[in-house]
Parts: structure tokens; C-alpha cells; sequence
């Protein structure tokens, strides 16, 4: 649970789930959504993968992910998105993110 | 996968049935009334009911050929999900606090109508895919 949380503490994540919310996408597609490099947003994949949040599934080259979420973990998300959770701390985290490419994902 | 959720299966029913025993000699040895005993194992029921409903969005099964498809039976497994959990809390609610011709009413009407919102969100969704393929394959 606290991986779930750890997970929706950020924007740049709870957008991810918003926008696989609509459908299913591939990396590319949801990295077009946002101003960030590849590996950062690979890194916010891992996490919210981590959690058990989002599902990746290889077709071809291409990885697409599904949405994955439990009805409680939905109502967290739309808690912590209403509250605006971690929506100041958007710019640090983009800093963090390298370090979470490395393995730093816990 | 299979074995670990039949598990889980098993392990739940053993311990509605336990739990059930023990009410029975709570209630046989004076510790619990009639009504209360009835209230604890209808509130246990709307609780699992609320936490098995909760995972069901999670259970998406394998990838769909289109994203179309995918989204539509995504969007049923979260209706269904949240109808049936509101459901859950709502029997389970009802039968810790209102009274008991009450509890029997509401609680079977809301599990029933979160039923029927489930199948037929799923059924629309359904027939939504059928019309979009036939339009795709220009029927």
C-alpha cells in the first residue's frame, strides 16, 4: 500500500493514469502528453508499475499499458488529485526522476 | 494464478462458515441475541462483497485486439467495480444500523441494483463493441 501511495504522490503519475483511463497506450503515446525526456518517463512507468497500478503488455516492439487500478486506489487517485497531492513538488521530482532510472525506485 | 485464487476461494468460505458457527454458539451461549447474531453475519457478507468488488477492475484478463475494445471493457470492470463495492458498504451499513424489515429491503435493493447497473453497463459495452466492429468491417 505504501507503494501505492508512494505512486500517486505525484502529478506526472496520476496524469499517466488519467490519461490510460481514456484507453490503453503505448510509451510513446503517453510520453507525447509531457514536457519530460524518455527515461524519466520510464522511470515513472516502473513506479506506477511497481505498484501494481498500470499493466504492461508486450505486443511486437512495442509495450502498451493498461490501467490497472482497484476502486479504492481509484478513490485515492481522485482524492489525491482533488487535493492536489505533491502538485508543487512537480519540478523536483522531474530532478529525482534520473535517479529512479538508475533503480532507485522504492 | 489459478490455484492461488482458488485458494483464496476456499480459505473465505471456510471462514464465512466459520465465522457463522461461531455466531451460532455465541448466540447458544447467551453472548449474542437472534438479532444480533443475524446482523454481524449480514454485515461480514456486505464486507467481502465491498472487498471483492474492490479488485474486479483489476482482473482485465488478456490484451483485446483493439484499444477500443480494451477501453470499453476497462470502463464495465470499473462501473461494475464501483457499483458493486458501493453496494457492499451499503448492505454491510445498513444491517450494523437501521432497523431490521428496513436493512432486509434496502440492503437486497441496492446489491440488486448495483447487479443490474454491472450487466448492464457490461451488455452496453458489449453491444457498443459489436456496432464499432461493424462499422470498421463496413457492415
Amino acid at each position: 500500500m505504501n507503494m501505492v501511495f508512494k505512486a500517486l504522490a505525484d502529478p506526472t503519475r496520476r496524469k499517466v493514469l488519467q490519461l490510460l483511463r481514456l484507453r490503453p497506450m503505448n510509451a510513446g503515446e503517453l510520453s507525447d502528453h509531457f514536457s519530460v525526456s524518455k527515461p524519466t518517463m520510464s522511470a515513472h512507468f516502473a513506479v506506477l508499475r511497481e505498484a501494481g497500478l498500470i499493466d504492461a503488455g508486450k505486443q511486437g516492439t512495442t509495450i502498451t499499458y493498461r490501467l490497472k487500478l482497484s476502486v479504492l486506489e481509484d478513490a485515492l487517485l481522485g482524492f489525491s488529485q482533488a487535493f492536489g497531492i505533491g502538485a508543487g513538488s512537480a519540478a523536483p521530482d522531474a530532478e529525482t526522476a534520473p535517479e529512479l532510472s538508475k533503480g532507485k525506485t522504492s | 494464478m489459478i490455484i492461488n485464487r482458488l485458494g483464496y476461494a476456499i480459505a473465505l468460505a471456510v471462514f464465512i462458515l466459520a465465522a457463522a458457527a461461531g455466531l451460532e454458539y455465541a448466540e447458544g451461549a447467551g453472548m449474542l441475541g437472534a438479532e444480533g447474531a443475524r446482523r454481524a453475519m449480514q454485515v461480514l457478507i456486505g464486507l467481502i462483497l465491498a472487498a471483492y468488488a474492490n479488485l474486479m477492475p483489476k482482473q482485465l484478463g488478456r490484451p483485446r485486439r483493439s484499444a477500443h475494445a480494451e477501453a470499453r471493457v476497462q470502463a464495465a470492470l470499473r462501473a461494475g467495480g464501483w457499483s458493486m463495492t458501493l453496494a457492499g458498504l451499503f448492505y454491510a451499513g445498513v444491517w450494523a444500523l437501521a432497523p431490521l424489515p428496513f436493512a432486509d429491503i434496502a440492503g437486497t435493493a441496492a446489491v440488486a441494483t448495483a447487479l443490474a447497473v454491472t450487466l448492464g453497463y457490461a451488455l452496453w459495452s458489449y453491444a457498443a463493441c459489436r456496432g464499432a466492429g461493424d462499422a470498421a468491417a463496413g457492415r
